[in-house]
């Protein structure tokens, strides 16, 4: 999978979670902060690592990817952070899904 | 989303899959969050990710009430939260015992759960637990309805977080105030005897911040539990989870690798 469709489609899972109404107002790039402009809530982000885990499976280890940060760092990721980290794990191990 | 209905209540359950094998522990690790404004997220940013990551099987779960698990009008008794955790490991399909790890409140639920199921508890570490003793409830209550009046009356919260946050958080403390039992049930709350503690044979980790409010509920622990090891981290307060989370997964992670016991004697 390319940066771009993860993007898509992270975009897509965050928009679910903040509510379109809200989510209207932003314009959800890679530089975009999960905590200074989405205000996600930590039981937000939370949702999004399941709705990660339940799309990409185990080929995206998240407890791994999470297992070695901070609180701060955790709270301060951006959407580019992710979609990186994910579109890395792909190019790894050479699986495309979709 | 990670939903499970138990004892008649839809629970926001995340479980962790160990990562590494040979595994750091046979049996699962369940994490107990704590009261109010808390939620399973506290841990999940904090110690349950690394726990997985070094080889056990992590469950964390959103007390009835809290995160995204449902909020039922009534029902908040220590004992009706011993029969939640209880009603969702067998969900789970968790017969074996477990590892409890307890935060604050988390800690009461952890501590009422291991003295009513003893079998079903291989170790417990407690982070700042409460320990309902006499009079426990009432001071709960009170400390309750102050923080309620900061989040209202002042711009405490507002300096806190975030608007967008500040509104969702402010809501799900009033929420819980206002349309349960949650209150009446914590003066309700039944208070953990001595005795009952001196029954626990399994081994307890105990830690605790310096300057905690709750710093004579470790020293009781550390007197009547036949197996309790109790860490007093200097210049901390109750939030040791929030403040130093890097200290705690030291110990957290350490005393995991301690803990190979399967069974229970």
């Amino acid at each position: 999978m390319t940066v771009d469709q993860v993007l898509a489609e992270v975009r897509g899972m965050l928009i679910e979670i903040i509510g379109v109404e809200y989510a209207l107002s932003l314009d959800i790039g890679m530089d975009t902060s999960f905590d200074a402009d989405l205000e996600l809530e930590s039981i937000e982000f939370v949702r999004l690592a399941t709705m990660l885990k339940d799309r990409y499976g185990d080929r995206v280890d998240f407890v791994g990817f999470l297992a070695t940060k901070e609180r701060d760092e955790i709270i301060g990721l951006t959407t580019g952070d992710v979609v990186t980290y994910i579109a890395s794990c792909f190019t790894l191990s050479g699986a495309i899904d979709g | 989303m990670a939903e499970i209905t138990a004892n008649g209540v839809r629970f926001h359950v995340q479980r962790l899959a160990p990562r590494r094998r040979p595994h750091l522990l046979e049996n699962p690790v369940v994490f107990i969050h704590g009261l109010g404004l808390d939620n399973l997220s506290s841990f999940y940013y904090t110690l349950a990710n690394p726990v997985a990551h070094a080889g056990a099987d992590v469950i964390l779960y959103d007390q009835r009430g809290h995160g995204l698990s449902e909020r039922p009008p009534a029902g908040y008794r220590i004992s009706d939260s011993v029969g939640d955790l209880s009603a969702i490991l067998g969900a789970l399909g968790v017969k074996e015992p477990v590892h409890l790890v307890g935060h604050s409140y988390g800690g009461a639920i952890a501590l009422r759960f291991a003295l009513a199921y003893p079998e079903l508890v291989t170790s417990m570490l407690l982070i700042e637990a409460h320990v309902p003793i006499p009079g426990w409830g009432e001071q709960m209550a009170a400390n309750i309805r102050k923080v309620e009046q900061d989040l209202g009356d002042s711009d405490w919260g507002r300096e806190m977080v975030s608007i967008r946050k500040y509104a969702r958080l402010a809501a799900v403390g009033q929420n819980l105030i206002n349309r349960t039992t949650f209150m009446t049930d914590l003066l309700a709350a039944e208070p953990i005897a001595e005795q009952e503690l001196r029954m626990f044979t399994r081994p307890v980790r105990a830690v605790y911040g310096e300057n905690s409010d709750v710093i004579s509920h470790a020293h009781l622990l550390d007197a009547v539990l036949p197996e309790c090891t109790l860490t007093v981290l200097p210049d901390l307060d109750h939030f040791v989870l929030a403040r130093d989370a890097r200290v705690l997964r030291a110990i957290v992670l350490d005393w995991f690798a301690t803990q190979t016991a399967v069974g229970v004697s």
